[in-house]
């Protein structure tokens, strides 16, 4: 197994054709129920920014992050254009309350499932709330966790980066 | 390999991980392809003695540590997980006392739009997972992760397809038994060609075939080596309107947790969700007989290595007292539902104010079945109901105001332990953020829960403070007045840098079910130190 494992290693650094993107096409699902590739996702943005923010319906500091972000959506998206996505990691327990709990939010941006959290672990992601900002399919800014105000860092990494 | 060599392995590669991260320069760019990227994660305590600790362990630390690294290169990705129990944090894994560390999960992955193969360990899930799902959950202490193959493809348009086989990991080593599975899904849009229709519907089906050798006297034809699991579900969505069901049943399948029962497990779920401008209502209806489904038949607990996933629906509460009375899925036999309901009061109407006012509630009912094996026959015996409702409003530039209120009912002689009978709770809370300057806010919670059984009442509070940005500090307190006059008081401060945080706190562990994602396990009291540290990085 050891030396199989090896093997695969060599084989990965010595390959030649490079792919668009270091990101594997992991399916997301949108509200409609539609499949959503992130690989595909990040290449068609280029370089206009990609903020992901995981998120989940039971998670106290995440409701709070995109309450407030949601309040001055609008206001951020006039100054510099970025899409921004919350990607839910409710898991089969909470999933299908997902779709009614943004409508009641009335939250103005993109929701995608990763129910199986394939997409958390593709990025390494342990805990939520997490914000990731993607641009030219590389990622760009990180932060874990959430305290009142910190959504100002992240507008201004959006500004400046 | 001994724990020490790999250690030191791992270590050696730990170090060189800085060098990968931070030196962009165009020298390592041009010849490190791909991306590496990980995550490590350290939980753990320091024990010290107190009235409240029954038994304190001998050694007094426990730590978890959790390493994973990946490696991607276009269509290509590897990875491992190292895991380190130094030894396990009390009340996680019992049976691991010794300290041990390994790596546990490999795998390598090949991925196209259409196609995609991965071997060694990976998480998969089928439909809602009554039947098969494995999954990492670190707080709980789940890691079922199946170690063979794993093949998803599309061979038509509108048809999604799923194959695996392997055997499915069980602490630091694998289960004796072997699990198939195949799961297809049609999407029906693309089967009739009307993909730009208002209406989507989707057809599902899945099989999970579990095989572990009879090796108990008698024959072995009476008891079956192989155990067949079959589900079909369906999805349709109408815009504003959805609806989706799935039915399941497992072959017999005696085992220890369920009392070598031979009958047949069944269960039958639907959801149904309505959503307009600022409003949205959902509502689950499930029913199940007998659907324990575990690797080994001679497991004593449900949350080791099981085969499938089976969550209490009910509303996972971030309260403190909220979390006394917590419902674990009646595998046996159960039926019951939930429904909430979600709303905004826009900014600007009467009820709304200048800033809006959010509003949510949630009903929850379980009961046992009135015949065996009938999941359509509704029982005396109620297991718990939840009923709750919840107000946020912001009332002004800075200060933002929460209001709970909540009453359950617990069946604590079925949920727990027979000779605790069963709780009647009322619950009341208040909230509020108050954010004063930028980064600067103060958040507090406020609790009283009322009983005359169990334990009788408690009484909570929490308040968290970010005067400066990246540190936070918190102090808590949740107190039992009605008999033990216990304090379960936490104070702690934790600190983030990017993806890295680093939190320490010192306090009470109330001893009783630790639930995460609906699924639960028995804490024992404790008392001292804890830290914790998570980092992603990657080049």
């Amino acid at each position: 197994m050891k030396k199989t494992t090896a093997t695969l290693f060599l084989f990965l650094f010595f390959l030649t054709s490079r792919a668009q993107s270091d990101f594997s096409s992991v399916k997301l699902k949108n509200m409609s129920g539609k499949t959503v590739d992130f690989s595909d996702l990040v290449n068609q943005s280029k370089d206009t920014m990609v903020v992901l923010s995981f998120w989940a319906t039971w998670c106290v500091p995440c409701l709070t992050e995109l309450d407030n972000i949601n309040e001055v959506y609008d206001q951020k998206q006039a100054l510099k254009p970025f899409k921004f996505i919350g990607i839910s990691i409710d898991d089969t327990r909470t999933a299908k309350r997902v779709k009614p709990f943004i409508a009641g939010k009335g939250w103005k941006f993109d929701v995608l499932m990763d129910t199986n959290s394939d997409l958390k672990r593709e990025l390494n992601i342990t805990d939520v709330p997490h914000v990731v900002i993607m641009k030219n399919g590389k990622i760009v800014y990180q932060h874990t966790g959430y305290i009142a105000g910190e959504e100002d860092n992240l507008f201004e990494a959006i500004l400046t980066l | 390999m001994k724990t020490a060599q790999r250690l030191r392995i791992i270590l050696s590669f730990l170090s060189a991980l800085p060098t990968i991260s931070y030196a962009q320069g165009q020298a390592v760019e041009k010849y490190i392809k791909g991306r590496f990227n990980g995550s490590f994660e350290t939980y753990s305590q320091y024990y010290l003695k107190n009235k409240i600790v029954t038994e304190l362990p001998q050694d007094r630390v426990g730590s978890n540590n959790f390493l994973k690294l990946d490696y991607n290169y276009g269509k290509f990705t590897a990875g491992v997980q190292f895991e380190g129990y130094l030894p396990a944090v009390l009340g996680f894994y019992p049976f691991v006392l010794e300290p041990k560390s390994k790596i546990v999960n490999k795998y390598f992955k090949y991925t196209t739009d259409k196609f995609s193969v991965q071997v060694g360990d990976f998480y998969e899930q089928f439909g809602n997972g009554m039947i098969l799902r494995s999954y990492e959950n670190r707080q709980i202490g789940i890691n079922n992760a199946i170690e063979g193959a794993n093949i998803h493809a599309e061979p038509l348009p509108f048809v999604k397809l799923k194959a695996l086989y392997g055997r499915t990991r069980r602490f630091f080593d694998y289960t004796n038994t072997l699990v198939r599975g195949t799961d297809v899904e049609f999407d029906i849009n693309k089967m009739v060609k009307k993909e730009d229709s208002k209406v989507s519907a989707t057809l599902g089906g899945s099989y999970v075939g579990k095989y572990q050798a009879f090796s108990g006297g008698g024959s072995s034809d009476d008891f079956p080596s192989t155990v067949h699991a079959y589900a079909a579900r369906m999805s349709l969505n109408a815009g504003d309107f959805n609806i989706e069901s799935e039915y399941v049943q497992k072959d017999r399948d005696p085992h220890l947790l369920n009392n070598q029962s031979f009958d047949q497990g069944r269960a039958f779920q639907v959801d149904a969700a309505y959503t307009k401008n600022n409003f949205g209502i959902s509502a689950t209806f499930r029913s199940l007989y007998n659907m324990d489904f575990t690797n080994d038949r001679d497991e004593e607990f449900a949350t080791i290595a099981p085969v499938n996933f089976i969550p209490a629906l009910t509303k996972q509460h971030d309260y403190l007292t909220s979390n006394i009375f917590v419902y674990a899925p009646q595998f046996r036999g159960e039926t019951g539902f939930q429904t909430d309901i979600y709303y905004t009061f826009k900014p600007g109407t009467p009820l709304g104010g200048k800033y809006g006012t959010k509003l949510s509630s949630n009903f929850s009912l379980y009961s046992g079945l009135n015949k065996n094996k009938d999941i359509f026959s509704l029982g005396r015996e109620r297991f718990y109901r939840d009923a709750n409702i919840e107000m946020k409003k912001k009332l002004s530039k800075s200060f933002e105001l929460t209001v709970g209120l909540q009453q359950i009912f617990y069946n604590a002689s079925v949920i727990q332990k027979p000779e605790l009978g069963l709780v009647d709770a009322y619950i009341a809370g208040v909230g509020g953020l108050y954010k004063w300057a930028p980064k600067k806010s103060v958040r507090f919670k406020a609790e009283h829960l009322y009983s005359k059984e169990n334990e009788g009442s408690w009484v909570s509070m929490l308040t968290e403070f970010s005067f400066s940005s990246p540190f936070m500090f918190f102090v808590s307190d949740l107190y039992n007045y009605g008999t033990t006059n216990i304090h379960y008081y936490n104070v702690g401060s934790s600190v983030t840098k990017n993806s890295t945080r680093f939190s320490m706190s010192y306090g009470k562990q109330r001893p009783g079910l630790l639930c995460v994602g609906g699924i639960c396990r028995f804490v024992p009291a404790s008392y001292g130190f804890t830290a914790t540290l998570t980092t992603t990085f990657s080049n």
